[in-house]
């Protein structure tokens, strides 16, 4: 009997620990996206006529390659941890002014740091926002729409840096917002 | 039945018919046998193939971009899921199906990973994918330890290898990260008793040493590998004393391993790394093949006939078959360049005889030995 409820408190130990695992990564996904910054960048279609046929997409931004020089001290080791300043022009783009390799204290309204990994030892760099899983049924209707238009991600960022993809914007109207659950 | 009863059968014939053992001896013996049944029979296998499935359809339906369904719906039935796995493996233990609970748990296991890829995707994250199997692990790891689960440890072993595999691929040096998981996972066979398991954690020790020589130092460092697969075959050497069963085991096990190591180490310097060489390099390169072959059949000699001695099959097997690939091998690179075809089987011929002489030597030496024991 013992061991009956030894072995019952054990599993029950493992499903709440590995429903807190998943339970946490839902929760730091909705506290991201309900209170981080948003911020608006253009994507940059590999294929406009092929972008959302597939069921997940790549997207690739202005901002996903960066300047060399922008970045202090030696050259970035492929999947290094780099931090990119935003800062917000005129007209309302937002273009890297510098890359640190510590998160930078910036109060300056006008920018903001982007968290992201070095691609290769080049001038690459993946924010974790470049995958794209198209809701069934949508993929159609947002590439009909894509189609020689210009296309955008609405993106929340927190204070880490660490981005997420809150919904699509296409010549300038938000057309998909991603439910929070 | 196992391979051990299969043999003692044969042998109790043998001595029965020879006189030595009495018809009642033998009716013990066997009762004895049937008694030490392993529990793993053809059930649990079966059991076991049923939870892989089982995750492979979850982590396919996941695939499916599933998406008639909300996000919370969603949500809940991969808990639901998850907790059916759990409970179904409480209701198992507790009517004593210990194997299915197992296959339970392992399901459970499975769920728990295609949660983990389910929310990636639902959330459209996509920072740094090894991460994820990452977290895999240490949830396959605590099902091991609390769960006393075996199964889970399997699983454990065979996510770790993807993982540091999947980080290897991104990364640019070696992947320090695995040896830490790696030692607690090696802890938790070792505390379960599990010898598959301690087989399955060499195993994927093993496959993260042999690519090592890629990433260190001047990222041709093979030598360093070689280096570390003679050590622990030496090593294997010298944990034969004191010759406690325990100890020779184990000797057994860390020789074939070294042994399959080392030979990986001087095969990726001879035929793998830097097969391209032209013009002056490639005279020296074929003076440096002819050194390193000779040394690694000599030592693979030497290897077998430990192995011969020390009655260690495992480890002659991977003799034999790394004699073979290695012969293969220098057969397909020095064609029509260094040796001429005949010359070099008379030289795999020659070597080839002299181990059959070396085994026969042996096996005269340990003839008499037997006799004056008897």
């Amino acid at each position: 009997m013992i061991a009956t409820l030894k072995i019952l408190l054990s599993l029950a130990v493992v499903a709440l620990a590995q429903t807190a695992v998943l339970a946490y990564m839902v929760i730091d996904r909705v506290q991201l996206l309900k209170t981080g910054r948003e911020i608006t960048l253009p994507i940059i279609p590999v294929d406009p006529r092929d972008l959302f046929r597939g069921e997940y997409v790549r997207l690739g931004y202005d901002i996903s390659r960066i300047p060399m020089t922008l970045l202090d001290g030696p050259l970035a080791k492929p999947h290094e941890t780099l931090y990119v300043v935003l800062e917000k022009k005129d007209g309302g783009a937002w273009q890297p002014v510098r890359a640190t390799r510590a998160l930078p204290s910036d109060g300056n309204p006008d920018r903001i740091v982007l968290k992201g990994r070095a691609v290769g030892s080049g001038s690459g760099v993946r924010y974790g926002i470049e995958s794209y899983f198209v809701p069934q049924g949508l993929g159609p209707k947002l590439e009909a729409m894509a189609r020689d238009r210009k296309l955008a991600a609405l993106v929340a960022v927190d204070k880490g840096g660490k981005a997420a993809i809150k919904g699509l914007i296409i010549d300038g109207q938000l057309q998909y917002e991603e439910p929070l659950f | 039945m196992s391979r051990y009863r299969t043999r003692v059968e044969r042998d109790l014939a043998q001595w029965q018919s020879a006189g030595w053992v009495s018809e009642a001896g033998v009716t013990a013996i066997r009762a004895d046998l049937a008694a030490r049944r392993s529990a793993v029979g053809a059930a649990g296998i079966f059991a076991i193939l049923g939870a892989v499935l089982f995750g492979f359809a979850v982590i396919s339906f996941v695939a499916a971009n599933w998406n008639a369904m909300g996000k919370l719906a969603r949500l809940l039935l991969l808990l639901a899921a998850l907790w059916g796995c759990y409970g179904g493996a409480a209701y198992l233990f507790a009517r004593r199906l210990d194997v299915f609970a197992h296959a339970a748990v392992l399901g459970g296991i499975a769920v728990f990973g295609a949660g983990i890829a389910l929310i990636a995707q639902m959330y459209h994250m996509d920072a740094h994918p090894p991460d994820g199997v990452l977290v895999w692990v240490l949830g396959a790891l605590l099902a091991a330890v609390l769960v006393r689960s075996n199964a889970a440890l399997g699983a454990a072993f065979v996510l770790l290898a993807v993982w540091t595999y999947w980080e290897r691929g991104l990364g640019s040096g070696p992947h320090w990260a695995f040896l830490a998981l790696w030692a607690v996972a090696a802890c938790v066979a070792t505390w379960l008793r599990w010898r598959p398991g301690l087989h399955l954690a060499a195993l994927s020790l093993v496959l993260w040493v042999v690519p090592l020589g890629f990433l260190v130092l001047d990222r041709h460092a093979h030598w360093l590998v070689a280096a570390i697969g003679a050590a622990t075959a030496l090593a294997a050497v010298g944990l034969r004393v004191p010759a406690i069963e325990r100890r020779i085991q184990a000797s057994q096990a860390m020789f074939a391993y070294g042994v399959a190591v080392a030979f990986a180490g001087v095969f990726t310097m001879q035929f793998i790394d830097g097969v391209t060489h032209y013009g002056a390099y490639a005279s020296e390169s074929t003076m440096r093949l002819a050194w390193l072959s000779a040394l690694t059949l000599v030592l693979l000699v030497a290897a077998m006939y430990w192995a011969l001695a020390t009655d260690n099959r495992g480890a002659l097997w991977i003799g034999y078959t790394a004699f073979t690939v290695e012969i293969f091998s220098l057969y397909w690179r020095m064609l029509g360049t260094l040796l001429n075809t005949s010359l070099f089987f008379l030289v795999a011929a020659l070597i080839v005889s002299a181990l059959a002489w070396a085994a026969y030597r042996l096996h005269q030496r340990q003839a008499p030995a037997r006799e004056a024991a008897v």
